[in-house]
């Protein structure tokens, strides 16, 4: 192993080590050991992520239409959104749709980590069945969904007027607030178990020393929430927070398969509406300009998650 | 054609009198660079004989270049299942015989078009099936196929009007048309009899022409009295691209109003005639109709018809071929008549559909054998008899086929191709009246009228949508 000799290592690549060393030297010497292990993630990133959004950038710029590429326009696809009045409505729904669903998917989330942070009977059973609504493919969930919400056969209403309760069926998916509080049903399903097991996660952190220490000072299970538990899972709960938020501002698969952002474009939120532009109607400039009216939410979240993990690591 | 006329132009006697030839001076002379010219012609003339449908080689010896090919056709799902399966079939039975590997996909209405778009875009199919509109949309991708929709045009007696309305592109066929599917309103006949309608007898229609001729305001004042009753009307109002238009264009059409004018800019959309007709459709929606239609898609009240929720619904006879097998007594309670007429006419959303090839195909020479081949009566014919009447053909030869005759109840469908408009109708088909198609700004204007209960709001709100897409 001569290249492993100190000497070896300082004599550098091109010197008494010769060619054949080089490779060797080149994983032992720390910065070029990193830049080749961040080679192959950059090469992902770079295929699959910024040329996309750099494409992206460049089709919003331009009156693109599918097999023609069109002119640059600078910005007269987001000018001419604002004027839409189907965009605004669909900027409004997009925000209406994160902010709403977000919450409660925070609150059920915790409430589910906490009782399955508990001593229950087939406890690990139960936190593998709780991922489910997680695990399974959005676009089969949703399927299963939009049976459940079917304005003539649907198990709800035939339970509801079983009971008595209701006389005719309920328009899930066909009137305005319904439709829209129907698909956030839907997501806070989908998106309770993630809050759920990334807090688990913080929960199953606490010390329970804590724990013990504050119930002998006299806290109540309350205050040993609030006091204890909370100041230590504040950092995964934000940081679920944010990447829930971002993940139902770009969501798509839900929605396209429950209303095709009907009726009367009531459902439409970014993805959607990008999708229909852009593919369906073929504009796929103004589609790709739809698109990036979520960049700036999503790039400020972003910042956030990441100043806060940087924070954190400090 | 220009070459062969030119091949027979070496064919003309020489200046000589006839009396001067005689002999081998009377025999035909050709030169060298005519028999080549011939030769040249001749050549033509067989390789036509590859793509002209009828003449096509079915059995024979598959070109060579073909072999070991694949072509992938992606269409429209089928709401007929064994036609789709036939297509399968015939798709397989062709690949098998030329040595091609044949992927046929069939894909939800409106998953349709963006999958078309992503394949110009990627590439990924060869054969794929446009609808009404689309082959302007995609003007620049798609293969001119004049030459073979020609052939099958004059083989067929020439297009229906429907069809030849907007198939051409510039004068150009950028692909050859199958037809559409039919559309008409469903009836359940005892419970119209139980209010009181007056019905044709289903097996005499043919033979006297009558059928159950209602207007809208006729049609929704039933539908108050069969609601009543518990079997409402049911009409699709949701993003979908086959009911909810079938029903809104035409409604539109029948009350004056239209997208756009002849010159293709001038919007005609918020008409007073048609912001009346409005106003009592809304009321209508309450009073005779399954009100939860803004949330339907194509095969909502396909399955609604089946379970004995509705008494009337536009559709294709999907319905009753479905019935006809899964659900004997509704097919034998049920049959078919025109959409209703308003004070304009009576109208139906009924544009071409076609087979086309993408620019960016592999495989351009397989995908023109394979559409020659399936163009042929054989192949076109069985698809069509396998339907019953459900896909209208592209060409007038079919419309006197005996198929419309086995079964009374499909007469009215075969009426339709007389009352057929093209979405965008009174301006031009063109990408514009395709861009408002795919916007669903008709569609969601009537969604938008039902729930809000503002129809002059509604279709000012459709006008200016309308105006962004015609005058921008």
């Amino acid at each position: 192993m001569p290249d492993l000799h100190p000497a070896a290592a300082r004599a550098g690549p091109l010197s008494a080590g010769g060619r054949g060393t080089y490779p060797r030297s080149l994983l032992e010497r720390e910065p070029s050991l990193g830049l080749l292990l961040m080679l192959p993630g950059t090469l992902l990133l770079v295929i699959f992520m910024a040329y996309p959004f750099f494409l992206g950038l460049w089709l919003s710029l331009t009156d693109s239409m599918i097999g023609h590429a069109g002119r640059f326009v600078g910005l007269l696809n987001f000018v001419n959104l604002i004027n839409d009045s189907i965009f605004r409505q669909t900027a409004r729904n997009t925000f209406i749709y994160a902010l709403v669903t977000v919450p409660f998917k925070l609150v059920l989330g915790l409430g589910l980590a906490l009782v399955l942070n508990t001593r229950i009977p087939f406890r690990n059973a139960i936190r593998a069945g709780v991922l489910m609504p997680f695990i399974v493919p959005t676009a089969l969930s949703s399927l299963g969904w939009l049976m459940l919400f079917d304005p003539i056969f649907s198990p709800f209403s035939w339970l509801l007027k079983h009971w008595g309760l209701i006389t005719r069926n309920i328009n899930f998916l066909g009137t305005p607030v319904l439709a829209i509080v129907s698909v956030m049903i839907a997501n806070i399903w989908r998106g309770t178990p993630f809050f759920a097991i990334t807090i688990l996660a913080g929960l199953q952190a606490v010390p329970a020393e804590l724990h013990d220490a504050a119930a002998i000072d006299g806290a109540g299970a309350w205050q040993r929430f609030w006091n204890v538990t909370v100041p230590i899972i504040l950092g995964v709960m934000l940081v679920s927070t944010l990447f829930s938020i971002i993940m139902t501002f770009a969501d798509f698969q839900l929605i396209y398969v429950l209303t095709k952002g009907g009726p009367a474009n009531e459902t439409h939120i970014f993805g959607t509406y990008a999708y229909q532009i852009g593919l369906s109607a073929t504009a796929i400039g103004q589609g790709a300009a739809i698109a990036l009216y979520m960049f700036p939410v999503l790039a400020a979240l972003a910042i956030l998650l990441l100043r806060y993990l940087r924070r954190e690591v400090a | 054609m220009a070459k062969a006329q030119r091949g027979r132009r070496v064919r003309r006697p020489s200046k000589r009198s006839h009396g001067e030839r005689s002999g081998r001076e009377g025999a035909l002379r050709i030169s060298r660079r005519a028999l080549l010219k011939v030769a040249g012609a001749g050549a033509l003339g067989l390789t036509a004989l590859g793509t002209v449908p009828g003449l096509w080689r079915w059995g024979g010896a598959a070109p060579a270049q073909l072999k070991g090919t694949s072509l992938s056709i992606l269409q429209a799902t089928y709401f007929i299942p064994t036609a789709q399966d036939l297509y399968k079939k015939q798709a397989a039975e062709w690949g098998q015989g030329q040595g091609v590997t044949v992927n046929t996909d069939f894909l939800n209405w409106p998953d349709l078009q963006p999958k078309i778009s992503a394949a110009i875009q990627a590439g990924g199919y060869d054969i794929v099936e446009l609808f009404p509109g689309w082959n302007y949309l995609y003007a620049e991708n798609l293969l001119d196929l004049t030459d073979l929709a020609d052939a099958v045009a004059k083989k067929g007696g020439g297009w229906e009007g429907f069809v030849a309305n907007d198939i051409k592109v510039n004068g150009r066929y950028l692909g050859v048309s199958h037809g559409n599917s039919n559309d008409a309103l469903n009836y359940r006949i005892s419970w119209l009899k139980e209010v009181g309608v007056n019905l044709p007898d289903p097996a005499e229609q043919a033979r006297t022409g009558k059928i159950l001729d209602l207007t809208f305001d006729e049609w929704f004042a039933l539908g108050k009295k069969l609601k009543a009753k518990g079997h409402p009307l049911g009409q699709a109002l949701g993003h979908s691209q086959g009911d909810p238009p079938s029903f809104c264009y035409p409604y539109m059409w029948s009350n004056g109003a239209m997208e756009v004018e002849k010159d293709g800019k001038t919007v005609a959309f918020n008409k007073p005639m048609f912001v009346d007709a409005m106003k009592r459709f809304i009321q209508a929606y309450k009073d005779g109709f399954d009100e939860s239609g803004p949330s339907w898609d194509d095969s909502s009240n396909n399955k609604a018809f089946h379970a004995g929720q509705l008494s009337m619904t536009l559709n294709g006879s999907s319905i009753y071929a479905v019935a006809l097998k899964d659900f004997p007594e509704i097919a034998q309670d049920m049959n078919h008549t025109l959409i209703p007429k308003g004070p304009a006419g009576r109208f139906s959303l009924l544009g071409a559909r076609t087979f086309a090839i993408l620019k960016n195909s592999k495989n351009v020479a397989g995908a023109k054998e394979f559409l020659a081949w399936w163009f042929d009566d054989k192949q076109y014919g069985d698809w069509i008899h396998i339907q019953g009447g459900y896909q209208l053909p592209s060409t007038k030869k079919w419309a006197k086929d005996p198929m419309w005759g086995k079964d009374p109840k499909m007469y009215a469908f075969s009426l339709q191709p007389s009352i057929g408009r093209d979405q965008g109708w009174a301006g031009p088909p063109n990408a514009k009246s395709g861009l408002a198609f795919s916007k669903y700004i008709m569609v969601d204007t009537f969604a938008k009228a039902v729930q809000s209960g503002d129809a002059a709001g509604s279709i000012k709100w459709g006008a200016d949508q309308l105006q962004a897409i015609y005058g921008g």
